[in-house]
């Protein structure tokens, strides 16, 4: 250690808003699981796009083969490295203690979490066109579906990545860790779906994965199918509700790591 | 000036912190001293709007932690349980906090070369020693330069070297008017560094007030320590 002496930092003007979201950026962009995530998430939208275009790959059905491209189920796996990313963002607050140090630095509650809602929302949008475009490209030039379509196609699936990354954000701010949420929301579509089915399809199409595939157009069969503005506001109350409580408990509870 | 009233937190229906009370004086380097589970941590969270007091009232400076205009440039904390994420490089999680109160990011490698870690900014705080995680927590406690440092056994995994600059560090600080509030459960180096003391014991205070008078009539801070604890549940032994 050295003998410096403590430089003295000059005084500015009050802090913006926008130095909190700029720092909840680096955080996000200083977190190397971000990008594992995202170049798993851009692999595996690309990978399947081209399956589906391409139909050199069919999947076991209850009535035989289908295609990859009747599968919404399979179509959507890609969005749950896509939402790693809020995941890590938030439940990673939770390593090391983290969550004590950022509240050290943004005391006030509502903006600590408004700041980083911001953040990950901006990180987001940002990221999400990137990983979705090779995988619709590749759909657009090998299928049939016209560019019209393909623009429509993308851009749904662009918010729905979008939302369903605010579900798992919500998730993991609650749940104050990586893991739960993540397995919750796999969980979720392959095995609680499935079972509930039979017993209340009304329940089952209401759950964020089925919801977000009605919105999509590619529900998993006649008995979960939502119209898509539905589909669309039953996942938007789904991400809603799950930022609303993740903000309710940040303003109160105490900082245990 | 760091000023508690009445703070009280309860974990169920054990009070964990019970109607404490005290003032850190400016200019003074304060000792926290307490056996482990005495309230020293809890007591510490809620000077600094971590953990809410079910009653009771802390004010750093006059205010609520949480009404503070820039935080860190008022008070340089070093907390047990709260450091960087693991995967996260120790400069980036300097520029991070530096932006977050707009404090100019060269301040992060002023805090890195004060402390010896210039050479292992650019590394993942997960590959760092003890000695180097506390380094850089006290890197981060100094990022804002600020009136008030509030340390948790910040010695702790240091070397020796590591210690005595710190105690030398310390008390230049509170020479230059600035405030030291340090937690410890290490007698002989509280009583090489601090001035005042307050003793913490099954959450409530039993001392408070200078060495000299805390020590006074005891052998030393050590034998003081044991006699004001034991009253109130300290363990004698292992």
């Amino acid at each position: 250690m050295n003998t410096v002496p403590t430089g003295r930092v000059p005084d500015t003007c009050e802090i913006k808003l926008s130095d909190l979201v700029r720092a909840e950026v680096t955080k996000i962009r200083a977190l190397p699981a971000t990008w594992v995530a995202l170049a798993l998430a851009l692999t595996a939208d690309a990978l399947l796009g081209l399956l589906a275009a391409t139909d050199v790959v069919r999947l076991a059905g209850h009535d035989g083969q289908i295609a990859i491209a009747q599968s919404g189920t399979v179509l959507l796996a890609p969005v749950y490295a896509f939402v790693a990313v809020p995941v890590f963002t938030a439940g990673g607050e939770y390593r090391g203690g983290q969550v004590r140090v950022s509240l050290l630095a943004v005391p006030d509650r509502n903006r600590f979490f408004l700041s980083k809602l911001l953040a990950i929302l901006g990180v987001l949008a940002v990221a999400v066109l990137p990983v979705v475009l090779p995988g619709g490209v590749a759909q657009h030039a090998l299928g049939d579906a016209d560019a019209g379509e393909a623009v429509d196609a993308l851009f749904t699936k662009a918010v729905a990545y979008l939302l369903l990354g605010l579900v798992a954000y919500g998730s993991a701010v609650l749940a104050r860790t990586v893991v739960t949420p993540l397995a919750v929301l796999v969980v979720l579509p392959v095995l609680v779906s499935p079972l509930l089915r039979g017993l209340s399809p009304e329940v089952t199409r209401l759950l964020p994965h089925e919801a977000t595939l009605s919105f999509l157009g590619m529900p998993e069969g006649p008995d979960l199918a939502l119209d898509r503005p539905v589909g669309l506001s039953v996942v938007l109350a789904w991400a809603v509700l799950s930022i609303g409580a993740a903000w309710a408990v940040t303003a109160r509870r105490d900082s245990c790591p | 000036m760091i000023e508690a009233v009445r703070l009280t937190k309860r974990y169920g229906k054990k009070p964990a912190v019970d109607d404490v009370s005290f003032t850190v004086r400016p200019g003074r380097i304060t000792g926290f001293l307490g056996p482990n589970g005495a309230g020293k941590s809890t007591t510490l969270r809620m000077l600094l709007g971590l953990d809410h007091p079910d009653d009771g009232t802390a004010l750093i400076a006059g205010q609520r932690y949480r009404d503070l205009r820039h935080p860190l440039r008022t008070v340089g904390a070093l907390l047990d349980g709260a450091g960087p994420v693991p995967e996260r490089r120790g400069i980036d999680h300097l520029v991070w906090m530096a932006q977050s109160n707009r404090i100019p990011r060269r301040r992060a490698h002023e805090v890195l070369e004060l402390v010896g870690l210039t050479g292992a900014a650019r590394q993942r705080v997960k590959g760092y020693s003890l000695g180097m995680g506390q380094r850089l927590g006290i890197a981060a406690a100094l990022l804002g330069d600020p009136e008030i440092l509030v340390l948790d056994e910040p010695v702790n995994g240091l070397d020796p070297d590591g210690i005595r600059w710190v105690r030398n560090f310390l008390r230049e600080y509170a020479a230059s008017g600035r405030t030291v509030l340090l937690s410890s459960h290490l007698m002989a180096e509280t009583a090489g560094t601090a001035d005042d003391a307050i003793v913490i014991a099954g959450g409530r205070i039993v001392a408070h007030g200078s060495l000299d008078d805390i020590s006074a009539g005891h052998e030393s801070l050590e034998s003081a320590f044991f006699a004001l604890t034991a009253e109130r549940g300290g363990r004698g032994g292992w």
